[in-house]
């Protein structure tokens, strides 16, 4: 299990990186249809390279959010939007993001459509299939069915946009195709023409982490690291040892680590809250008598956050 | 520990295993070191979760659980085993399952769990004054002041309410930093701070 560990680590060493099969040549991959992979690909490119707004639906258990969404490209690099017309009425932007800049798990993603080379990528760990067709925002789409290989992800069902590849609509599936969150847009435009601007009380620039910065708003005081990860998992980014925070992702899922040092010990235990698609998982334990609280969020299920926490432990 | 059983082990503890898995996470308990000690420490957690005292116990009840979902003695043949298992109502696998996955690493672990062990010992809690106080000191949950000097009748429902509501605040804290992340990661754009309950600037 360590030695998977580090080899990874090894592998994402250089950000950008992806782990390639070695004896690529002979291995056939299962992920399912080419197809799929073509439009994910069409995917990849389109929500980066193409200039939309419009008006999108979150829904999750009861509660739904009206948002919209902008994404402007000009001159090599794009700028993101994101208005709540309901709730918090807060608004999140991000400027000039580099249209060459690739992260992970953008990166993860394209390897799934990489099969003639042999990388498995992505349909190491989800089956992809075409899943007919359907209608989203007044647009033709065409629907894709992504399931789960192993206990550790949730399924999707993704519609994107025949014309552009866009995703219009993605809803995530727990353990029995249970539905716990649906992402869809109401309507869509194409083209750089800015849509009104919305009232807000809160704006938010969304902050660009580089692979060699750390937030350390609250760094803990010992290196720590976590020793197990779901088969697939790669870090977003490589912050210090003793940030208090780890990210990881699958080219779909992503999930965050939280470290906390307690001042005084507590009842060992844990709680989970599940909002839609997304855990919050918090154990408290001790690692080598030091209290300490390990909170694991993401769209993942309970069990793979159980694990992942239950794996935390300082370096040697 | 193959991933093979991590992932057994992760059905089970998510109460979706099925028979097989539950089989071969039995039938490697007793061999497997590492296995046990992940066992255990989920089943000690879920406890918590759960709320629910633990039964302590010296047997190994991994073994009798085994039997008793195979309806056989130790060493039988397979062949009777499969025959066996045919005949057998199919309640027998659940309760045998729920056994297993609430009781097998339960009680005994529990109590030899030290702090060495990785966990801080069960008497930490009992001769605290203020147990719920601490988890108050967190910021956890919101406790009348005449808590602070008393005794908590019951801790473990006391807790399993206070880690509930720790996990829903750490969400407040920590999502907008997640999704910081997940917005660079998947492929739903700026999305994921949809998710975020409360944005700050």
């Amino acid at each position: 299990m360590r030695r998977r560990y580090l080899a990874k680590l090894a592998a994402i060493a250089a950000l950008g990186a992806l782990p390639v099969g070695i004896a690529s040549a002979e291995v056939s991959c299962d992920g399912g249809d080419a197809r799929a992979f073509a439009w994910l690909d069409k995917m990849a490119s389109s929500m980066h390279e193409t200039s939309y707004h419009g008006v999108a639906t979150l829904q999750r258990r009861d509660d739904m959010q009206v948002i919209q969404v902008s994404h402007m490209v000009a001159g090599g690099a794009s700028s993101e939007r994101l208005t709540q017309l309901t709730g918090q009425g807060a608004r999140v932007d991000r400027h000039a993001h580099p249209l060459g800049c690739k992260h992970p798990g953008q990166m993860l993603l394209k390897a799934g459509s990489r099969l003639s080379g042999g990388d498995c990528g992505i349909a190491d760990h989800y089956r992809f299939s075409i899943d007919g067709n359907e209608r989203v925002a007044g647009r033709a789409a065409v629907r894709i069915r992504i399931r789960p290989l192993d206990v550790y992800r949730y399924g999707y069902q993704l519609a994107l946009d025949r014309e552009t590849g866009l995703l219009l609509k993605t809803v995530t599936y727990g353990h029995g195709d249970k539905v716990l969150e649906k992402f869809q847009y109401a309507n869509l435009s194409l083209g750089d023409s800015l849509p009104g601007t919305a009232d807000v009380e809160v704006v938010h620039r969304a902050q660009h982490p580089h692979p060699d910065s750390s937030s350390l708003d609250a760094p803990v005081r010992r290196a720590w690291s976590v020793r197990w990860l779901p088969r697939g998992f790669t870090a977003t980014d490589s912050p210090q040892a003793v940030s208090g925070r780890r990210s990881y992702t699958d080219g779909l899922a992503v999930f965050s680590v939280f470290m906390e040092e307690l001042e005084r010990g507590l009842r060992p235990g844990e709680g989970v809250v599940r909002d839609g698609g997304t855990t919050s998982y918090t154990r408290g334990m001790s690692l080598d008598g030091q209290p300490v609280l390990v909170t694991v969020i993401g769209e993942v299920p309970v069990n793979t956050a159980r694990m992942v926490a239950d794996s935390v432990n300082w370096e040697q | 520990m193959s991933e093979k059983l991590r992932e057994s082990l992760s059905a089970l503890m998510d109460d979706e295993a099925n028979e097989l898995e539950l089989e071969r996470l039995l039938a490697n308990a007793a061999g497997d070191e590492e296995l046990r000690r992940a066992w255990t420490r989920y089943n000690l957690a879920r406890s918590a979760l759960g709320g629910t005292p633990v039964a302590h116990t010296d047997i190994d009840i991994s073994a009798q659980v085994r039997d008793a979902i195979g309806g056989r003695s130790p060493g039988s043949g397979s062949d009777q085993r499969w025959g066996q298992r045919l005949r057998r109502p199919l309640a027998s696998f659940a309760v045998a399952a729920s056994v297993a996955a609430t009781v097998v690493i339960g009680g005994q672990q529990l109590a030899q769990l030290g702090p060495d062990a990785g966990y801080e010992g069960e008497s930490a809690v009992a001769t605290s004054a203020s147990p719920v106080g601490m988890l108050n000191s967190l910021g956890a949950t919101a406790v009348p002041a005449s808590y602070g000097t008393k005794a908590v009748p019951v801790l473990q429902p006391a807790t399993s309410t206070a880690y509930r509501q720790l996990a829903r605040q750490k969400m407040s804290r920590y999502m907008q930093e997640h999704a910081q992340h997940a917005a660079l990661n998947s492929p739903q754009g700026l999305i994921p701070f949809a998710r975020v309950p409360e944005i700050r600037e």
